[in-house]
């Protein structure tokens, strides 16, 4: 969603363990990180980034819900008053029947609704152009960036000797 | 991780408080048989209803563990010891399924209506022949019953046994190697198919021919997922008190979430089988599937919405959050509504069936015809509405003294009235029991409204009564008293299992506000 680009300084390390603890470090000397990339998920960082429990699931929930909701008064209004069909001697309004077309409306609601939700939040949609630091951090490289975008010079001195400190392999400034 | 303190000690306190549990069951079930019909329906259908869950619990205990390590799942080995112990109570259940089994060949229980031997259904002479059962004959008769009872039970436990001497076995090993763990692999996965194929047999044998004219293929997956959560659900009441007790430190929120996660999804599955068994039933309209449901629904509400509401909407609404996966809390509570809620279940499955069982015995025993007598089915009536037929029948000098001794002696009482009843109405119809209700006089006790169908309230069959959770309770002391002894036999870790490093280090990746807190990190 982020018209303009941002200039970002970034360092590479080449374990996990380096990034964890260079993550503490950032939090220790209260560093606001722009984000961190790495090329499987690895255990124990959520925690130390300090992240949020997602709730997306909250709106899948929701979506659910008006799915299941949808579904059966679509239905009733259907069977009951637009178009009754006797089906095997049953009444109009036969909820038993009903339940798995609102099962599988919920499914699709939520479904839907989550990816949607999820792509808007990333804000990812077709045409846009993917935002790469570095081609390795799917590879082999684990990842701290600092959104250098307005910073002074002397932070970004200070960030850089940080990141020697912590053990980067390699630090970059990349402009996305 | 702290390994220590891995040594289950089962204290004195607690062996008495179970000795105690037991005693309070044997009390219950003398209850029960004290105040029962004739055929002491309650008190028998108590015995099978607990029996057949507590084994199911140990065996589905088995096969879950089972699955899990040929699926090489990692996770689960620092809860493995508690499986293990759970899997043990199978040999205790032999023994109770025993007493079932002798109780068909003796004739000591009236549970099964195509094993009645006063009305003899399955023989073309008999007045009461019935086809349908006749058909099914080459399957439910005692031996039948017997090899798939006794047998698969005893092929089952024989697994668990190999499994079990391997794993303690393991813990002894020198040097670390995959000898024990490839063994213990080869029999888990070869119990999968011996335990998923042979298991629906033993199901329809022991509980779903309590109906013998109904039938149904969702049945059997239906029962084991029902008994699958009652598994899980004192898998995690048990981590929970083990926890509280000091042990198991090593297992974490992120193994309980992963249970919690087992719990709500087999629970949605039992949910899916329950209204699917359902609903092709009640969409297809076949009389002889729909009048079990219809029958269930009318006379035994409590028990037939109680299900849904313990065994789908709390756990699913519950534990649809990630939080309340983590929480010993919240996670004691469900697991305690899962596993009464399934014991429910089972309840629901049995109670009805044995009942009608019961009452139809008793009906063409007697032929269906004297209808001073049949209001004394037992079945049928609580003891104070017993009581007042007595009084009520002293009018009837002559009834009343016959029908008092039927209902005190049981099989001998039942054989004569069936020899009376045969000569005095030398052909009734086959549909006997169809047509009973119609002549008589008014005896105020009503089976006339489910057309000679057992009607109306009964504690213990139309909603579990005190003696009831009682046995359950009797019943479930039995169990944890087997599964501490097993649990102390060795160490709570299974410390030289290739998975045991990933199992201690897991993490599901979830992460709620009061963990973090707890955790001292910072929010941004």
């Amino acid at each position: 969603m982020a018209a303009q680009s941002k200039k970002v300084l970034y360092g590479l390390y080449n374990d996990e363990e380096e990034l964890k603890s260079a993550v503490k470090a950032a939090h220790a000397q209260h560093l606001d990180i722009m984000d961190v990339y790495t090329p499987f998920p690895v255990h124990g960082l959520d925690p130390i980034l300090g992240l949020k429990e997602s709730r997306l699931h909250i709106m899948g929930f929701i979506y659910g819900s008006i799915g299941a909701l949808f579904a059966f008064l679509a239905m009733t209004w259907i069977f009951t008053s637009d178009w009754p069909i006797v089906f095997g001697g049953k009444p109009y309004w036969s909820v038993p029947a009903f339940i798995p077309i609102i099962f599988e409306n919920t499914v699709l609601y939520s479904a839907w609704g989550m990816t949607i939700t999820f792509y808007t939040i990333c804000g990812m949609w077709p045409g846009v152009k993917a935002k790469i630091l570095d081609n390795r951090i799917t590879d082999d490289k684990f990842c701290l960036a600092f959104d250098v975008t307005e910073a002074p010079e002397g932070d970004v001195k200070n960030l850089q000797g940080f990141f020697t400190k912590t053990g980067a392999a390699e630090v970059n400034v990349k402009t996305i | 991780m702290n390994l220590t303190n891995t040594q289950f000690v089962f204290e004195g306190k607690t062996k008495r408080v179970l000795f105690g549990g037991m005693a309070l069951g044997v009390l219950c079930l003398l209850l029960t048989f004290i105040n029962d019909d004739e055929y002491h329906t309650r008190f028998w259908t108590n015995i099978l209803h607990n029996s057949v869950y507590f084994t199911g619990i140990a065996f589905l205990a088995m096969f879950f563990m089972c699955a899990q390590i040929t699926a090489f799942a990692g996770w689960n080995t620092v809860i493995r010891r508690v499986y293990e112990a759970m899997g043990g109570f199978m040999g205790v259940g032999l023994i109770l399924m025993a007493i079932i089994t002798l109780g068909v060949w003796g004739h000591f229980h009236h549970l099964y209506h195509w094993n009645d031997p006063n009305v003899n259904v399955t023989d073309p002479a008999a007045p009461h022949y019935d086809r349908i059962i006749a058909g099914k004959k080459g399957f439910l008769n005692p031996v039948f019953y017997t090899i798939a009872v006794m047998g698969f039970l005893g092929l089952w436990y024989f697994w668990y046994r190999n499994v079990r001497k391997l794993s303690i076995a393991q813990d002894t090993e020198e040097t670390a190697s995959l000898d024990y763990y490839k063994k213990i692999r080869r029999w888990s996965a070869s119990f999968l198919p011996i335990g998923g194929f042979l298991s629906p047999v033993f199901i329809w044998l022991v509980m779903m021919s309590i109906d013998p004219h109904w039938y149904s293929t969702m049945f059997a997956w239906y029962s084991t997922a029902s008994v699958w959560l009652g598994s899980i659900a004192l898998t995690i009441l048990l981590i929970i008190f083990l926890k509280s007790r000091g042990y198991m430190e090593y297992v974490g929120p992120d193994h309980l979430h992963d249970m919690g996660k087992f719990m709500f999804g087999i629970s949605v599955f039992w949910t899916y089988l329950w209204f699917d068994q359902f609903m092709l039933i009640w969409y297809a309209n076949n009389g002889e599937e729909t009048i079990y449901f219809n029958e269930r629904m009318t006379h035994y509400p409590v028990l037939f919405w109680g299900n849904l509401l313990m065994n789908f909407v709390a756990p699913f609404f519950i534990l649809m959050r990630n939080d309340t996966k983590r929480k010993l809390g919240t996670m004691f509570f469900v697991a305690l509504i899962v596993f009464f809620g399934h014991w429910w279940d089972y309840f629901y499955m049995i109670k009805p069936g044995a009942r009608i069982a019961a009452f139809e015995a008793k009906e063409l025993a007697e032929g269906g015809h004297h209808s001073s007598k049949s209001h004394e089915a037992a079945p049928i009536s609580d003891a104070t509405a017993r009581h007042d037929d007595a009084s009520h029948d002293d009018a009837h000098h002559e009834d009343a003294a016959v029908s008092h001794a039927a209902a005190d002696q049981s099989d001998n009482a039942a054989s004569e009235s069936a020899e009376t009843a045969v000569a005095a109405a030398p052909a009734p119809s086959p549909a006997g029991h169809a047509d009973h209700g119609g002549g008589g006089h008014d005896d105020g006790h009503g089976h006339g409204t489910g057309g000679g169908e057992p009607s109306g309230f009964r504690l213990g069959f139309t909603i579990p009564g005190l003696e009831d959770i009682g046995t359950m309770i009797g019943f479930l002391s039995l169990f944890l008293f087997f599964f501490f002894r097993q649990l102390e036999r060795v160490s709570l870790v299974p410390h030289k299992d290739p998975f045991l490093e990933e199992s201690l280090h897991h993490e599901t990746g979830a992460l709620i506000e009061t963990e973090l807190e707890a955790k001292g990190h910072a929010h941004h």
